[in-house]
């Protein structure tokens, strides 16, 4: 065996160890994720929505959400195409109309055929939906799981061990706002991306950055087992978080090789986790105080839906006023989009690789992908299932 | 025993899942032919009362082991009332109770297909994972087994997946080494990867049930592997998954093998507990526990009386831990056991 035949098994033993992870090309089933913004969904609307490989149709009616399966029993056509809603508590499809209850699925009458055979025999899907802060979220996956889960479950965990503690995004009086939109590349290499702490190098000459004057390392590196804190909540979240307050990590802020220093005067202090199913919390970011939470809700195979949402504190309309302003022309422009349009692009930037050339097997893991190996593990332990593709009967 | 030279009895086929077929079985015709001969293609395989595949439940002693006939069956399940078809006649108008639903003897009957070796590995010095390409297409149930004709000879052996139908067309089997074993000594000396095998199958009612209830495998070393593939298909099934339980033994610490694959179930699945264990325990520091499978289960506690339990090993183990079981409080008709005996 020659150096490279070892490395190879080598990494093929730890590999094995979360080879589950490496299976959840679809993501991981049976889990909360967010579908839309509330804001995004009008009353009477209805809106597709491809989570997992499932298609799903969000419809709001009286002002509550319900998640159908986005396909009419009949001929297989997306409802949400064209939406057809006849009365409050029906969806109907646009072809033939066939019109399902929104509580149950079950097939109440056909517009072209009122006495047929089929009425209250034939059902499609319906999805649990919870809408929380401004998201409808939708647990997606198996029609027979049960119980379902709490939403909290899906979440990242309440911060306790900081005394400026950021919002949790159920806490009452915080001001939530985000935006989301398509990444080109599996969710795993998203996820991925969030909380690496050897990445700063795309974030060194971003404006909010130099803007304010941060000094911000260029890397760092797990140093003790005090680094990477494994979160398993008893019926809670799952995940894990770089520990950047304690000394397990090591902050490079200057590369003597090629004469490259950290820029910036001001210290700061920022903490990633990441949690099941896939989602990051990154706590006071952009600023201190606030919270960012990213989700990379897989959409199939090779796309992920990526929402950025900020959570900040708001206890009357006065800081709402504020914290609006202050995301308006500061967090959502300079941190979202300018500084997170590094994070997009990096994702977008490795696809090919895991796509075509066998990435997960074929990539050279480093000193601080540490975090990643954990949380590949992590993942394997956790998952609620492995997501089938809807062409393996996945999305039934 | 009542002789069984009246006229022809009826008896009635109830499968798990509700369906009920009737069979007419003639005066000294073993149940198992005469299902056949009707065109109900019943799982068995040796037809000689050794393997156990047609183990059946008896209703109102309608059904009886035929005079001078030996039976694998073992105490437990004959007062139990179980029997073996092709080893027994009809004595009145009756029913069994097979322990397999009725699809299952439709969907992948046998057949005789090629295929090629394609790995051999050796996770002990006893025990052999053999790894199969198959040529024709084929679907079993995890569980099941097939039959390999051994190269160069006209013998075959029955061997369990412990690969998953997904992963078709690959098979993988553990295979136990013993001295002047025919698979044994082609395996050890002339096995290549490349040669071509012949396969029959799938067979045997060992397959994974749908139950929502807690699990106890009990596993004799090569008997994992049935139960590895089960536990791999309960990972990647639909629907939340059960509480779960493992005892795994082998004979000696030495020969422990796959204690890896075993635990990494365990880890990739929080509702798997596992517990390993060896007769012979040399090493004081040791953290396999020492005895049997079924002692290594101790005092367990069975809180859900709808627990099922899936048993693979030699006869002696299957006969200690079905005991075991139905004194811990899983009910005799919730075991399901599938004996390896080696040759």
């Amino acid at each position: 065996m020659d150096t490279r035949d070892k490395m190879a098994s080598g990494k093929s033993a730890a590999s094995r160890q979360y080879a589950p992870y490496l299976e959840a090309d679809w993501g991981f089933k049976n889990a909360w994720y967010p579908a839309l913004f509330s804001d995004e969904l009008k009353e009477n609307e209805v809106k597709g929505v491809t989570m997992a490989g499932h298609e799903i149709a969000l419809r709001r009616a009286k002002g509550k959400v319900h998640a159908l399966q986005d396909r009419c029993a009949h001929r297989g056509v997306r409802m949400s195409l064209k939406p057809t809603c006849l009365t409050d508590d029906t969806i109907t499809c646009w072809y033939h109309g066939f019109t399902y209850g929104l509580a149950d699925g079950v097939l109440k009458t056909i517009v072209a055929s009122p006495d047929d055979p089929l009425i209250g025999k034939v059902r499609i899907r319906i999805y649990p939906v919870e809408e929380r802060a401004g998201i409808i979220f939708v647990f997606v996956g198996d029609a027979d799981y049960e119980p379902v889960p709490p939403l909290t479950s899906d979440l990242p965990i309440n911060i306790t061990d900081d005394a400026n503690a950021v919002p949790h995004i159920l806490d009452e009086q915080v001001y939530v706002r985000g935006i989301h939109r398509t990444g080109d590349s599996n969710w795993r290499l998203a996820v991925e991306n969030g909380f690496d702490p050897g990445h700063l190098l795309i974030h060194w000459d971003n404006v909010i950055v130099a803007a304010t004057d941060r000094r911000m390392g260029l890397g760092a590196r797990p140093i003790s087992e005090d680094a990477i804190r494994v979160i398993d909540e008893p019926n809670g979240p799952k995940g894990m978080m770089n520990m950047y307050n304690t000394r397990g990590y090591k902050f490079f802020m200057e590369n003597t090789v090629i004469g490259m220093k950290a820029r910036g005067k001001k210290p700061y202090y920022a903490r990633t986790s990441v949690f099941l199913p896939g989602l990051l919390l990154v706590e006071h970011w952009p600023i201190p105080g606030w919270a960012q939470y990213e989700w990379y809700v897989p959409t199939d195979d090779k796309h992920h839906e990526y929402w950025e949402v900020l959570v900040g504190r708001c206890r009357n309309e006065e800081e709402r006023r504020e914290a609006e302003y202050l995301y308006d022309h500061f967090l959502e422009p300079l941190g979202l989009r300018d500084f997170n349009n590094n994070d997009l692009f990096a994702r977008e930037a490795m696809q090919p690789f895991y796509e075509k050339h066998d990435g997960w097997n074929a990539e050279t893991l480093c000193a601080f992908d540490d975090a990643t190996i954990v949380w590949r593990k992590v993942a394997a332990r956790f998952n609620r299932g492995i997501q089938e593709p809807p062409h393996a009967g996945g999305a039934r | 025993m009542p002789d069984s030279t009246a006229a022809p009895y009826r008896i009635t086929l109830r499968f798990e899942d509700g369906v009920e077929k009737e069979i007419t079985v003639e005066p000294r015709e073993f149940v198992l032919d005469a299902a056949l001969r009707q065109g109900v293609p019943l799982v068995h395989q040796c037809r000689s009362g050794s393997c156990s595949t047609c183990i059946a439940q008896v209703v109102d002693s309608a059904v009886e082991t035929a005079p001078n006939r030996a039976t694998s069956l073992i105490a437990a399940e004959i007062s139990e009332g179980k029997r073996l078809l092709c080893s027994s006649y009809a004595l009145r108008d009756g029913a069994v109770r097979l322990a397999y639903p009725s699809t299952l003897i439709y969907e992948g009957e046998a057949k005789i297909l090629s295929a090629i070796v394609s790995g051999i590995e050796w996770p002990t010095a006893s025990v052999a994972k053999l790894t199969l390409e198959l040529e024709g297409a084929c679907s079993f149930r995890a569980g099941q087994y097939v039959r390999i004709k051994v190269p160069g000879t006209g013998e075959w052996r029955s061997y369990s997946m412990a690969s998953l139908p997904r992963d078709l067309a690959k098979l993988e089997f553990l295979v136990r080494i013993i001295d002047g074993g025919l698979m044994s000594e082609y395996l050890r000396s002339r096995c290549k990867p490349g040669e071509r095998i012949d396969v029959e199958g799938p067979m045997g009612a060992f397959v994974l049930r749908e139950s929502r209830a807690q699990h106890i495998f009990v596993a004799g070393g090569t008997g994992l592997a049935p139960i590895l593939s089960m536990l791999d298909t309960i990972r990647r099934r639909s629907g939340a998954r059960p509480k779960m339980l493992l005892s795994f033994g082998c004979a000696s610490e030495q020969n422990f093998f796959y204690r890896d694959e075993v635990e990494l179930r365990g880890w990739w699945m929080p509702q798997l507990r596992v517990i390993l264990s060896a007769d012979r325990v040399d090493d004081p520091a040791s953290s396999l526990i020492r005895g049997t499978p079924v002692d290594a289960l101790g005092d367990e506690r069975v809180d859900d009386p709808e627990t099922v339990a899936y048993l693979c090993g030699p006869p002696p183990m299957i006969e200690a831990a079905r005991r075991r079981l139905v004194a811990l409080g899983v009910k005799p008709g919730s075991i399901y056991a599938e004996r390896f005996v080696a040759s």
